[in-house]
C-alpha cells in the first residue's frame, strides 16, 4: 500500500511522558461557586448536612470540577510540523471517584496520542492530551482528556 | 418470498473520535423506532481509520435481537471509503490508520482478503470520491458505492447519485450516525439473508441490495 505522507513529524519523545502541574487544594467554597456557576442545584455539592446522609458522607464536587483547573495549564509544545490553523477539538471527562472539601489534588499531563484525519476541509492533525487528577492518597478522582487540531487555511 | 431484511451499514460510536454515541444507545434507540413500526434488522460498526478487534457486542445482539456487525471507515488518498469482513490478514496487509493509502489499492486488497471496499459518501465536498474523478485513477475495481448517507449536506446527495450512475454500480444506503438519534435513518435493503460479516461480504458482492430511508421500512 502506498504510504506517502503518512509520517506525522512532531517530538515522539513526548509521548506518555507524565509532566507534573501543580497541586490544587478544594475547599467548600470552590465546590459551592462551581455548583452555582454551572446551575448544578443537587444538595449533595451545598450542603453538609445532605451531604452527611449521603453515600459519600460529606458534600462532594460536581463530576466536571476538575475541569476548572486543566484551562489554565502550560504543556509542552511537541513541534508539530503541520498545519496553519489550531482549534480547540473537544474534551472528555471521566469523573472517577468523588472529591471532597479539603482535598488536595496533583496533576498530572501527559500526551496520549497524535494522529491524522481527513475531513471536509482537508487534513488534519489532532493531539490528545490527558490529565490525570489524583488526591492526597494517590486516588485517581478524574481524567481529562483533551483534544486540539491543527489544520491548513482553506484556499479562497 | 422472504422478506428484505433491513441494515444500516455505516455508524460510529464512542470507539470513535468524533462520535459520543454508546453502542447500547444505538440498540435501545432501534427498539424504540421498532415499536413505532419501523423494520430495522441491524447495523454495522464503521470506526474510522481502525477495526476493533477487541469489541464483543454478541451479547447485546442476542439479548435485544439486533444484528450488530463491525466494519471499518477509512481515509484514502480519494475520500473516504467502507470496508466490510475485515481479517488479520486485512489489517496486516492495509495500515488502516495511513490517511493517504491509494484507494483503489485498499478496494484491490479487500477483494484479496474475501472483503470488500467501497466508497463513503461519494457526494461529499472534500472527502468523497467525486471530488477525485480527475485523477485519473481506474474506478473499474470499485463494486458498489454508498448511495444514500444520513449526514449528507445539501447538494451532496445529488452529486453522489451522478456518480454512482456514471460508475453504473448498485448503491448501498447508511445513516453515518454520530450520535445516537441518527441511527437507521438510511439503511440497506437485502432480499438474501445476512447474519454475520461473512453473510453481509457475499450480499454486497452479489449486488442484490439497494439502499432505502427509514419511513420506506414502515
Amino acid at each position: 500500500m502506498t504510504t506517502e505522507d503518512t509520517e506525522i513529524k512532531f517530538d515522539r519523545s513526548l509521548l506518555g511522558v507524565e509532566n507534573d502541574i501543580g497541586e490544587y487544594p478544594v475547599t467548600k467554597e470552590m465546590i459551592v461557586k462551581f455548583a452555582r456557576s454551572t446551575g448544578e442545584r443537587n444538595p449533595l455539592y451545598y450542603d453538609d448536612e445532605a451531604g452527611s446522609e449521603s453515600e459519600y458522607g460529606s458534600v462532594i464536587a460536581p463530576p466536571t470540577f476538575c475541569n476548572m483547573f486543566v484551562s489554565g495549564i502550560t504543556r509542552p509544545d511537541i513541534k508539530l510540523e503541520f498545519g496553519e490553523v489550531s482549534l480547540f477539538a473537544g474534551q472528555a471527562i471521566e469523573s472517577v471517584s468523588p472529591v471532597r472539601p479539603g482535598d488536595t489534588l496533583s496533576a498530572k499531563t501527559k500526551l496520549k496520542e497524535v494522529y491524522a484525519k481527513t475531513g471536509r476541509s482537508g487534513k488534519m492533525v489532532f493531539q490528545v492530551w490527558e490529565t490525570n487528577f489524583a488526591n492526597q492518597d494517590g486516588d485517581t478522582v478524574a481524567l481529562v482528556q483533551e483534544s486540539y487540531v491543527k489544520r491548513n487555511r482553506r484556499p479562497r | 418470498m422472504a422478506e428484505s431484511m433491513f441494515i444500516d451499514l455505516h455508524t460510529h460510536s464512542v470507539s470513535s473520535d468524533d462520535s459520543r454515541a454508546p453502542v447500547e444507545q444505538y440498540v435501545k434507540w432501534i427498539g424504540m423506532l421498532r415499536r413505532k413500526g419501523f423494520t430495522i434488522d441491524g447495523f454495522v460498526l464503521t470506526e474510522h481509520r481502525k477495526f476493533d478487534y477487541d469489541k464483543d457486542y454478541s451479547r447485546l445482539s442476542e439479548e435485544n435481537d439486533v444484528l450488530i456487525m463491525k466494519g471499518s471507515e477509512l481515509d484514502t488518498n480519494m475520500g473516504h471509503f467502507l470496508v466490510y469482513g475485515v481479517t488479520e490478514a486485512l489489517t496486516d496487509a492495509v495500515d488502516f490508520s495511513n490517511v493517504t493509502m491509494d484507494a483503489m489499492e485498499l478496494v484491490r486488497a479487500a477483494e484479496e482478503h474475501n472483503a470488500i471496499a467501497f466508497p463513503a459518501h461519494p457526494g461529499r465536498f472534500g472527502i468523497g470520491l467525486c471530488e477525485f474523478t480527475d485523477s485519473g485513477a481506474d474506478f473499474s475495481v470499485i463494486r458498489a458505492a454508498e448511495g444514500l448517507n444520513g449526514s449528507n449536506r445539501p447538494g451532496e446527495q445529488e452529486r453522489a447519485e451522478e456518480l454512482i450512475r456514471l460508475l453504473g454500480v448498485p448503491a448501498t444506503g447508511g445513516s453515518d450516525a454520530h450520535l445516537v438519534s441518527a441511527i437507521a435513518k438510511c439503511m440497506t435493503s437485502f432480499d438474501g439473508q445476512v447474519l454475520n460479516e461473512t453473510d453481509l461480504v457475499r450480499e454486497l458482492r452479489s449486488g442484490n441490495f439497494g439502499p432505502v430511508r427509514l419511513d420506506d421500512t414502515l
